[in-house]
């Protein structure tokens, strides 16, 4: 069996985690860094509902970037993200199930579950779990999520983020994600390269820092607006735009060490209210633990 | 007898769960199970223990209020009663008074019982640092619990925890090994064998150690083998191999890549070991010599960006990089590290090194790998033509960074390494960010006991008073939004680094706190006096000792106005004349005395003057101002001594 595209290495993610039963969601839509800031995940593992999805989630994470010189490092990259609420006894097999699911053979390879904890300072997020190596290739990020908002969460979801650029890497066998076959005859650096140029400069060089400031400012604002309006999520994108506008203000070296901490409480701050309200909305305990 | 499985089953523990959970393991089997472990087996997906117990034992008895609280007057049992015999879980009348107790025999309990009772107690009592819950049980752990098993030879002791129940199957490896009987308990280890798993943590470490030496060659300098240990539980060394074009890399940057996120030994050439936990050992090793030489080709990319900035652009870049916060950019620190050498009395590429030292904290590297931080710095400096004594310098700013590790190797890295010590302190107790009890996040204690270490064994003067205020000055020169005064700090760091000598010389305490009430000043001196001092023999320290506190002794307690001075118009004695024509030769010599040695040699002069003294002198003598002048003499005497030799009373005779 000839190692999948790109785009047949989702389609057959995809293809798993439909058939295990989860709802396969779309990327959202305005800039994330990870695809667990889509409301999906973010959201929706908040509250007393269970709830599974599957998605892509474009990745942009502007000081990263380097104008598509280095083979390594993106800007904008790709994660296949899968949420798991309540977290199931068997999500460790399930994980390896799936990567048996695009091709891979779990006994001629080494699968280790390696700690790795994790954090999201803006999100008022953290969790336990590992970094996936696949013969020393962390492949994937599996983490129990404990809190979200700053609220301890009453069903435990497992997030499973797929790398896919690595995970294609070390299906493909490529050195670099500049060659992985994305379509026949079409690479990812085909699809992608010029756009890391591009969007490096803007990044790094053009991003109008005056504007970018005030942009911040304004969309802190219309969350707190949104939340008085008990709108989370029209609030929450707030959330995403704010940060994003910081991650734009960090790229372009606009934000010292010390307003960096400032910037990152002042997005908790506003995750930690609609947080707050999501909960409130869905009708669950606003702090599990508290409660028990 | 018989013997007991306990095997908690889980998803992959950190390794440093696995460390703890194999350190507290003994202790809570004694105190919940009331036997030692034989075996103990922990991994990254089991603990699990084994231990001989007795068929039944002795539980109680369990004493409960005496019978007047126990029972009221119509012999009715109280609630006292009630209560206790629900505690306990028996009626009343299931309990007995034993010399007037109310009391609750349970007589020999099967050890099945116990057992059933004691597991979930001793999981739950294992220490966890870093707990997560998982699901609606909501028991804190470090990863979660999926399965138990807990046997006393081939029964199974259903016991239940977090919606578990225990039975007589374990699971193998974690590929193609799968769910598997366990016969008896002391057959658990050769199932497990059998099924691909080696659960003796000690055992893997020793196939892991005989692999590598079978290689040859190979070296752990980031120490991940206690790791490794715990991150497989079937051992498979192997080795690979990467383009000898990377070899141009320094090497602690190939190490580290190699170490930090791959857990890889380096081995000699462009080699690699690393420990599988199965797979096709050719698919293995293809797949980590790509993953290796992915992050080797990225380490080269940014290692060639910083080089071609510069170490002199890198350091000219530091406005914009924050050292602490409210203490300002690394511009900041390098402008004050500058400084403090200069004082310290560098001057030529000892300032140089100050200039560059920091420079690294702009690097793409550093910021990849913060381990590399001053080595690569120095790396830089080299490659820009710097002095190879200013590249070693800021390599070695760091150091000694462990209790026992090496000094900086050149006069000027000794400089740079005090200076940024010295910095660091003054930062931090500028801020108000003393270590408490075990809080110590930026690593003071380390920092002041190498401050002492560069003084004792490199000679380095460290006058660490004025050097403090001096740091001080220099931040609040820069604006840092200081919380302390400069006295307040300056006192605080001196105490602070002084306290250091304390564990840092092998010499009873009492010596140091005596050396430390000298009127010495500068770190190296202080801990010679306290050295000094411990080595003295028994009759001279004695007798110097004697002299101290005789007249201490007497002008410590003395309430009478210091006077202007001796006035020897007011002797009666040729004693105090005695005393104050050899004092004042003392004084001079001790003024002069280059060494501890010398000034205990001058000061024992003293002892027989002193002695007569006492002997012809009545010190408090009724005329107020042959008093005070007598009292001066000895005040006077006092201070000599306690200035050159310390504060003699410290020291226990």
């Amino acid at each position: 069996m000839p190692a999948p595209s790109f785009q047949e290495l989702i389609a057959r993610l995809q293809g798993y985690w439909s058939e295990y039963g989860c709802v396969v969601m779309q990327p959202y839509h305005t800039e994330v860094g990870a695809g667990t800031f889509n409301p999906a995940t973010a959201l929706r593992s908040l509250g007393p509902k269970p709830w599974q999805t599957a998605y892509v989630e474009p990745s942009i994470r502007p000081t990263d970037g380097r104008y598509g010189e280095n083979p390594f490092r993106f800007q904008h990259y790709f994660q296949y993200q899968v949420l798991l609420k309540p977290a199931p006894a068997d999500v460790v097999d399930l994980y390896f199930e799936s990567l048996d699911a695009v091709g891979i053979d779990l006994d001629k390879h080494d699968l280790r579950l390696v700690e790795d904890n994790w954090e999201g300072p803006t999100l008022g997020a953290w969790g336990l779990g590992w970094e996936v190596w696949l013969d020393g290739m962390e492949v994937t990020q599996f983490t129990y999520f404990q809190q979200f908002g700053g609220i301890d969460l009453e069903l435990i979801p497992a997030e499973l983020t797929y790398g896919l650029e690595r995970l294609a890497m070390f299906i493909q066998g490529k050195r670099t994600a500049f060659e992985i076959e994305w379509a026949p005859g079409i690479t990812w650096g085909d699809v992608y390269r010029e756009n890391e140029r591009q969007w490096s400069t803007y990044n790094f060089e053009l991003a109008p820092v005056d504007v970018l400031t005030r942009r911040f400012e304004e969309h802190e604002m219309e969350c707190h607006e949104l939340v008085e309006h008990r709108l989370p999520l029209a609030a929450y994108d707030q959330v995403l735009k704010s940060s994003h506008a910081f991650n734009l203000l960090d790229a372009r070296g606009a934000i010292s060490v010390t307003e960096r901490a400032g910037y990152i409480l002042r997005v908790r701050d506003l995750a930690r209210r609609v947080a707050q309200l999501y909960v409130e909305l869905e009708g669950g305990e606003p702090d599990a633990d508290a409660a028990a | 007898m018989l013997t007991l499985l306990l095997e908690v089953g889980c998803e992959e523990l950190p390794a440093s769960t696995c460390r703890s959970v194999t350190r507290e393991l003994p202790k809570l089997c004694e105190e919940h199970l009331k036997t030692t472990i034989e075996e103990l087996y922990v991994g990254p997906r089991r603990i699990a223990l084994l231990a001989s117990v007795p068929e039944s034992v002795e539980a109680g008895p369990f004493t409960g209020p005496p019978e007047k609280i126990a029972f009221d007057e119509n012999g009715e049992p109280t609630k006292a009663a009630l209560g206790f015999a629900r505690k306990v879980g028996v009626e009343v009348d299931q309990l007995e008074l034993v010399d007037g107790v109310l009391t609750f025999q349970p007589g020999p309990q099967p050890i099945a019982e116990l057992v059933g009772d004691a597991v979930p107690a001793l999981i739950k009592g294992l220490s966890m640092p870093k707990p997560m819950v998982w699901d609606e049980h909501r028991l804190p752990f470090a990863r979660p619990i999926r399965w138990l098993c807990v046997m006393l030879d081939d029964r199974v002791v259903p016991v239940e925890l977090a919606g578990l129940t225990a039975a007589s199957t374990t699971f193998g490896h974690r590929f193609g090994a799968g769910e598997l009987d366990v016969p008896s308990a002391g057959e658990y280890a050769s199932a497990l064998r059998a099924a691909r798993v080696e659960p003796d943590a000690d055992e893997r470490r020793r196939q892991i150690v005989e692999g590598l030496d079978a290689l040859g060659g190979w070296s752990d300098p980031g120490g991940v083998l206690d790791e490794v240990v715990h991150l497989v539980e079937e051992v498979t060394v192997l080795t690979g191999a990467y383009d000898e074009r990377y070899l141009r890399l320094p090497a602690r940057v190939t190490t580290t890549a190699m170490q930090s996120h791959q857990r890889y030994f380096p081995l000699e050439g462009a080699r690699f070991a690393f420990v599988a936990n199965g797979g096709d050992p050719d698919v293995v090793r293809r797949g980590n010599e790509q993953v290796l030489e992915g992050r080797l080709e990225d380490a080269a990319f940014t290692y060639d960006r910083d080089l071609a900035r510069g170490i002199d652009e890198l350091a000219g870049s530091l406005g914009s990089i924050t050292f602490v916060a409210r203490s300002g950019s690394f511009a900041d620190k390098t402008a004050r590290l500058e400084a403090l050498v200069g004082q310290l009395g560098g001057e030529g590429d000892a300032l140089v090194a100050a200039r560059l030292s920091k420079g690294d904290q702009a690097a793409e590297l550093v910021r990849e790998f913060p381990d590399l931080e001053g080595y690569i710095g120095g790396e830089y400096a080299r490659s820009a033509g710097y002095p190879e004594v200013v590249a070693t310098a800021i390599a070695d700013q760091f150091l000694p960074d462990a209790s026992e590790g090496p000094l900086p190797g050149t006069p000027e890295g000794r400089l740079l390494a005090a200076a940024d010590k010295l910095d660091s302190l003054a930062v931090a107790f500028g801020l108000g960010e003393r270590p408490t009890g075990s809080r110590d996040p930026f690593g003071l204690r380390r920092a002041a006991s190498g401050l002492c270490r560069l003084a004792i064994e490199a000679g380095l003067e460290i006058e660490i008073g004025t050097l403090a205020s001096s740091a001080h000055g220099l931040l609040a020169a820069q604006g840092a939004e200081l919380s302390e005064s400069e006295d307040e700090a300056s006192g605080a760091i001196e105490d602070f680094v002084l306290e250091r000598l304390e564990t840092l010389l092998s010499v009873p305490v009492e010596f140091v706190r005596a050396a430390r009430g000298s009127a010495l000043t500068e770190v190296g001196a202080i801990a010679a006096l306290a050295q000094a001092l411990a080595g003295l023999d028994k009759a001279r320290l004695e007798r110097l000792h004697t002299i101290y506190t005789r007249a201490a002794r007497i002008v410590d307690k003395a309430d009478d106005d210091q006077s202007g001075g001796v006035r020897p118009e007011l002797f009666e004695h040729d004693a105090e004349r005695d005393v104050l024509e050899t004092l004042e030769r003392v004084e001079q010599e001790l003024r002069e005395a280059a060494t501890p040695e010398a000034a205990f040699a001058s000061a024992e002069a003293l002892a027989e003057p002193l002695e007569r003294f006492f002997e012809d002198v009545l010190v408090m003598a009724e005329d107020r101002a042959v008093r005070a002048n007598r009292l001066e003499v000895l005040r006077r005497l006092r201070d000599a001594v306690s200035s050159r030799l310390g504060h003699l009373a410290e020291i226990g005779m």
